[in-house]
């Protein structure tokens, strides 16, 4: 299963830096509020992240960043060895492909069964019908639903609408993987389900970064975890748990 | 291969958006008939009336009647002077037996013969003078006014003018009603592209997410509208087409249309009205996709 995110000559490293960096990043919106402020953070290749905070943090604020979604009032963001303000608009789509992101309500296209899901991530960024046939039965394997991938969304389970699109935020082969609450929206089981298939992509090399309010998990996983409270970086710390525990 | 790719996907997604929204598609698309259907009529009407005129400008003259007894010594001068005159092109001589040839020529076209009833008339000798430009028959006509050898002026002068216009006024009146009705149809396409992208918005999102590129996200939405302008013309192609037969015949008899130029008449006009249900379902859909798409950051 490591062949299908990994291409050949190809390594997940990005140089020697880190794959994501955050330099003194504030982010203040146009009404003066003040989402992050003053952030420093770096996140090396093949790390697995947790991203936590109560709701108004600024976690979803910090995953906007990365995809560039929106710019940092301040400071540098560089992911995968590029500083976000200074480039082009037209560079953009390119970067979006090196990041995968899942969401809590997966965003799947209703009309479309999981194949097609999976497919229209290719289509829209000019891939060939022989690369798509090809690539996309082993994305459903590595997430197993290749015996679902004639289904429509709404006849799966919400664990299963959650590895669909998982399947599809790798479609690019890309070497982040942000995930924001994705068990949000699933019992405690497939929960674990999730976080064992995120595992696994993890261990094949792509960094994952995992905004959550789950304590159980990161309390069980003991991964680094980067804490926010008021758009500030409270707690940085390597196998930790989801409170503060000193 | 990549760039087929692409025209392929974006030509696909605008057929399939077109009809997900088929109301307010085939609404558009009426509006677009209803403009080219009165652009054709403006066309037709202009065309043929611009027909006339060019078969009144080559009529435009002024012919001055001779007084009566006038000497070849008197005459040859006067033929010198309006020869020198601004705008004339020639001048011929029509003496009464020449006049006279012509009356009974206008006769045996309508298939009669001149009876004097036994009467002897002599007509008045004239002299024609043909324009460069129309619009300089009053100033000949005022020149020979002033001449002792004319008896009488008579010109087309003002049937030219009271031609250009009505010419006029049809142009202006037409283009307001195309420029207000083209404002409808742009309006219509901009709506009619903003609920596809509303409705599509789902889709959007993901493609942005997984790094479509903006032409992959834009174009269906652009050729969507320009799907909307190419069915409106094929339609108002065919309708123009079918009503062309009865409408043929009058450009050539009432509007003096020559005839080579009324058989090209429809190709032309079928190439106005595609490049305009084109280019406004490009620029409608093009305006909609700019305010409505903002780009990602």
């Amino acid at each position: 299963m490591i062949g299908i995110l990994e291409r050949p000559g190809q390594t997940r490293t990005e140089g020697e830096g880190p794959v994501i960096s955050m330099v003194d990043v504030g982010m203040t919106y146009p009404n003066g509020k003040m989402a992050l402020i003053d952030l420093n953070v770096s996140i090396p290749s093949g790390d697995f992240v947790f991203l936590v905070g109560p709701s108004g943090a600024g976690k979803s604020t910090f995953i906007r960043l990365l995809i560039r979604e929106q710019l940092a009032t301040t400071g540098r963001v560089i992911v995968a060895g590029r500083d976000l303000a200074r480039m082009r608009r037209s560079e953009v789509p390119a970067l979006r492909r090196r990041i995968g992101i899942v969401f809590q309500d997966f965003r799947l296209l209703p009309a479309k069964t999981v194949f097609e899901n999976v497919a229209f991530a290719l289509e829209v960024t000019g891939t060939s019908r022989t690369e798509i046939r090809r690539r996309v039965p082993q994305l459903l394997s590595l997430v197993g639903l290749h015996e679902h991938d004639d289904h429509l969304p709404t006849q799966l389970s919400g664990g299963e609408q959650q590895r669909a699109a998982i399947a599809r935020a790798l479609v690019h082969d890309p070497s982040i993987l942000i995930a924001d609450e994705p068990t949000g929206n699933l019992d405690p089981v497939t929960s674990w389900e999730i976080i064992q298939l995120l595992i696994q992509i993890n261990a094949m090399g792509t960094t994952v970064l995992m905004a959550t309010h789950n304590q159980e998990i990161v309390n069980a996983m003991r991964r680094r975890v980067l804490a926010l409270e008021q758009g500030t970086l409270v707690r940085d710390e390597s196998g930790a748990a989801y409170e503060r525990e000193y | 291969m990549r760039f087929v790719r692409f025209v392929a996907f974006a030509m696909v997604r605008a057929w399939q958006g077109f009809w997900r929204n088929a109301m307010m598609s085939l609404a558009a698309t009426a509006t677009v008939v209803l403009m080219l259907v009165l652009l054709s009529g403006l066309f037709i009407v202009i065309g043929g009336l611009d027909s006339g005129l060019t078969f009144i400008e080559g009529k435009v003259g002024v012919t001055a009647r001779l007084r009566d007894g006038l000497t070849d010594a008197e005459r040859q001068p006067l033929i010198a002077y309006v020869e020198t005159l601004p705008g004339v092109r020639s001048v011929d001589y029509v003496s009464p037996e020449m006049a006279m040839e012509r009356l009974r020529e206008v006769y045996r076209e309508q298939g009669q013969e001149l009876n004097l009833g036994g009467a002897s008339i002599t007509l008045q000798a004239s002299i024609e003078v043909a324009l460069t430009d129309p619009k300089m028959g009053t100033s000949v006509s005022n020149a020979l006014a002033e001449r002792y050898e004319v008896s009488q002026i008579t010109t087309k002068q003002v049937d030219y003018d009271k031609l250009l216009g009505i010419i006029g006024v049809i142009r202006t009146v037409g283009i307001a009603a195309l420029v207000l009705v083209g404002l409808t149809v742009l309006f219509m396409i901009v709506n009619m592209i903003r609920i596809a992208v509303y409705s599509r918005s789902g889709e959007i999102e993901i493609m942005r997410l997984v790094g479509a590129s903006d032409s992959f996200i834009r174009w269906p939405f652009i050729l969507e509208g320009i799907l909307c302008g190419l069915i409106g013309s094929v339609i108002t192609i065919v309708l123009v087409a079918v009503i062309w037969d009865p409408i043929q015949p009058i450009m050539v008899s009432v509007f003096e249309m020559p005839t080579a130029v009324s058989s090209r008449f429809l190709a032309v006009l079928s190439a106005v009205l595609l490049g305009v249900g084109l280019s406004v379902g490009a620029l409608g859909s093009w305006i909609s996709v700019r305010s409505n798409l903002s780009s990602a950051t």
